[in-house]
């Protein structure tokens, strides 16, 4: 059955609410960031003062100094969820399959079904745009697409104002020009791997099969073998529906105080938490790793993931991270769990990406420059400090 | 002139799931496959996508590939240019037209820009100043205006058309106050074109596209055009282009072939369907 997934996104959405609320923001840089946190960071940003420069979760010390007419304004969390879920109501009377993000001016329609009621789901995305500007004061960006992969990538590309559909049939010709970064899903290490062999765009990675996309990118291969084609089978979930359960639990044979054991254990979980997260085509927010001791009591720590993530590696950083500060009784461990919570449509990488000058950017840059040296001069050309002998070189 | 004049009968899109259901297009059909199967019934289309969104030439060119040779478009004027229309960037939005439609233009597969106006362009100094300024921006694009507002009924406008060699839309529209009323006017010897509605007086300002183009024409009112209004306009264009617009449950495919079989009867069609090949020359 053939999908008509609608996008609606609010660009820089608290900065949109801000400015709805005091028309006089309009037109004029403000950063939205807590100025009494130790370390400040930007929360939104108007386009004004993106255009300067300032990104998300910058320090605020350095928008600042990039921006310096910028006024600042305090984030406002209860505002951003209001408006959100005025957005919700404006688009419930046109279809119940509504999945939104959390206060982030996402939202997406699936307006398969109900078509015959509306009319073509074109119509349906421009009517609705037109009612959240004339009802809400927003100009959100509007797509159509097979699904939401697809659709979420258009309204990217189109950011921060303007609409795109996308036929059936026409999604992997449209994703083929466009950088990587814009496809949801695709993670920095993926990026990482797959700028290593110049591969910048959907359609370079498109004409590779999946064999050879397995050697660069190892078990993330079927997910981005899928996705740079834009299939994307994920259902768009009701709004208020109660996220799947995605974790796992690993028992120890016996008990254990052996924290390589652990660490092993928590590799597992993420390895299967990664995969099943990826076939749903969701990312998660935040973890809840639980340890159970041998005595029958047990001890919990949650970690939030920013950006949320499908990353077996990333997962697995993060899984061992909480298991070993939740460790905090010197008694053995019968077992360890992990709950994937907070799931959401997962971003595309874009974030990171103006932000030219970055360690984020400079590190493919620099791996896919040491790669090309050790190609040309052997392993032996160039080596990593951090992989030396100790005292050695 | 109705012996030389080339009629093409279509719809206004042809890209519409529902159709399957409505028995047009067969069970499991893919919207990339709707092209070809609706090119075997009809030599054009009208591009209503291309209102909702600027066009792009690459997809147009892609959408050209599925369409066999002789197959002719015709495509609506982007909303930011009728309907929303920004004093300080519509210049902008009208080479964006252009660029974006030019794969059509230069295969030569477009019959006419459409320009469709709402019922709130009403006939004032403010409005004819930039319908002329739009006909002069769009220069070298073969241009058919369709207005929706009474005002502009009248002798004057289409003999300002005439002279611009712009094509004036005949509608076909439920009989309510205020509406532009069928006016068999041609103002272009190249090309006459009709828009069929529907008259669903009901449904027509009900703001749902559903009701509005909910309408099903009967028989004796499909011979009424084919015996009327069309061999009269056929008599003085070269070229004609009529389309449905009443697209619920599949009834301007169901027209439109209805349609094309009297015309066929007639002898106003040359050629019956399929048509692809017939046209090509």
């Amino acid at each position: 059955m053939e999908r008509s997934i609608i996008h609606l996104n609010v660009a820089d959405f608290a900065a949109a609410v801000e400015r709805a609320f005091d028309p006089r923001l309009a037109g004029r840089p403000f950063v939205i960031a807590r100025a009494e946190a130790v370390r400040a960071t930007v929360f939104d940003m108007s386009e004004e003062a993106f255009r300067e420069g300032v990104r998300k979760a910058m320090p605020l010390a350095r928008a600042l100094r990039l921006c310096p007419q910028a006024r600042l304004l305090p984030p406002r969390p209860e505002r951003y969820a209001r408006a959100m879920r005025l957005l919700l109501e404006a688009a419930l009377p046109y279809t119940p399959r509504i999945e939104t993000g959390r206060a982030d001016g996402h939202l997406f329609l699936d307006a398969t079904g109900t078509r015959r009621l509306f009319g073509p789901p074109m119509d349906i995305a421009w009517r609705l745009r037109r009612e959240i500007r004339d009802r809400l004061g927003f100009s959100p960006i509007w797509t159509l697409a097979p699904n939401k992969l697809v659709a979420k990538a258009a309204s990217r590309l189109v950011k921060p104002e303007g609409e795109y559909i996308v036929a059936e049939g026409e999604e992997e010709a449209f994703l083929a020009p466009l950088p990587l970064e814009i496809i949801p899903g695709l993670e920095r290490r993926d990026l990482d791997a797959l700028g290593a062999f110049r591969l910048r765009r959907a359609g370079e990675v498109a004409a590779l099969g999946l064999e050879e996309l397995r050697l660069l990118c190892g078990e993330r291969a079927a997910f981005l073998h899928e996705a740079v084609r834009g299939i994307d089978p994920s259902p768009v979930r009701v709004a208020g529906e109660s996220d799947p359960e995605v974790g796992g639990e690993e028992r120890f044979a016996g008990e254990t105080a052996d924290e390589e054991e652990l660490f092993a254990a928590a590799a597992r979980l993420a390895e299967r938490a990664g995969a099943a997260l990826r076939r749903r085509r969701l990312a998660a927010r935040r973890l809840r790793v639980s340890l159970r001791y041998a005595d029958g009591g047990s001890a919990q720590r949650r970690i939030r993931l920013l950006p949320p993530t499908a990353d077996d590696v990333l997962l697995r950083d993060a899984v061992r991270r909480a298991a070993r500060a939740a460790w905090r009784r010197r008694l053995r461990l019968r077992g360890l769990a992990l709950a994937c919570e907070d799931l959401v449509f997962p971003p595309a990488q874009l974030a990171l990406f103006p932000d030219a000058g970055g360690a984020e950017t400079r590190r493919p840059r620099l791996t896919a420059a040491i790669d090309r040296v050790r190609r040309r001069f052997g392993e032996e050309a160039l080596r990593v400090a951090a992989a030396l002998p100790p005292g050695g070189a | 002139m109705s012996e030389g004049c080339e009629i093409r009968v279509g719809t206004c899109g042809y890209s519409y799931p529902e159709w399957i259901e409505a028995g047009f297009y067969p069970p499991g059909t893919r919207a990339a496959d709707m092209l070809p199967l609706y090119a075997r019934h009809f030599s054009v289309t009208e591009l209503n996508f291309t209102w909702y969104q600027m066009p792009k030439a690459q997809a147009l060119e892609r959408m050209l590939r599925l369409a066999p040779p002789g197959f002719a478009f015709t495509a609506k004027l982007t909303r930011t240019l009728t309907h929303e229309v920004d004093p300080g960037q519509w210049r902008g939005q009208a080479a964006l037209f252009r660029e974006g439609i030019s794969p059509l233009l230069e295969q030569r597969r477009l019959l006419a820009v459409l320009l469709q106006f709402p019922a709130s362009f009403v006939r004032a100094p403010a409005s004819r100043l930039y319908l002329a300024r739009l006909i002069e921006e769009l220069e070298g694009l073969p241009l058919a205006v369709e207005f929706r507002h009474a005002s502009w009924a009248e002798e004057r406008v289409f003999r300002e058309l005439e002279r611009r060699r712009v094509t004036l839309a005949v509608l076909d529209v439920p009989p309510l106050p205020g509406l532009f009323p069928p006016v068999e006017a041609v103002t272009h010897p190249g090309l006459f074109y009709v828009r069929l509605h529907g008259r669903n007086a009901r449904g027509w300002r009900s703001g749902n596209l559903q009701q509005q183009f909910d309408y099903d024409y009967a028989e004796p009112e499909l011979r009424a055009w084919a015996e009327g209004p069309i061999p009269r306009l056929a008599a003085r264009a070269a070229r004609g282009v009529i389309v449905f617009n009443n697209h619920v449950r599949a009834q301007a495919a169901r027209n439109a072939l209805g349609l094309q079989r009297l015309l066929a009867a007639s002898g106003l069609l040359s050629a019956p369907p399929p048509w692809n090949e017939a046209s090509s020359t």
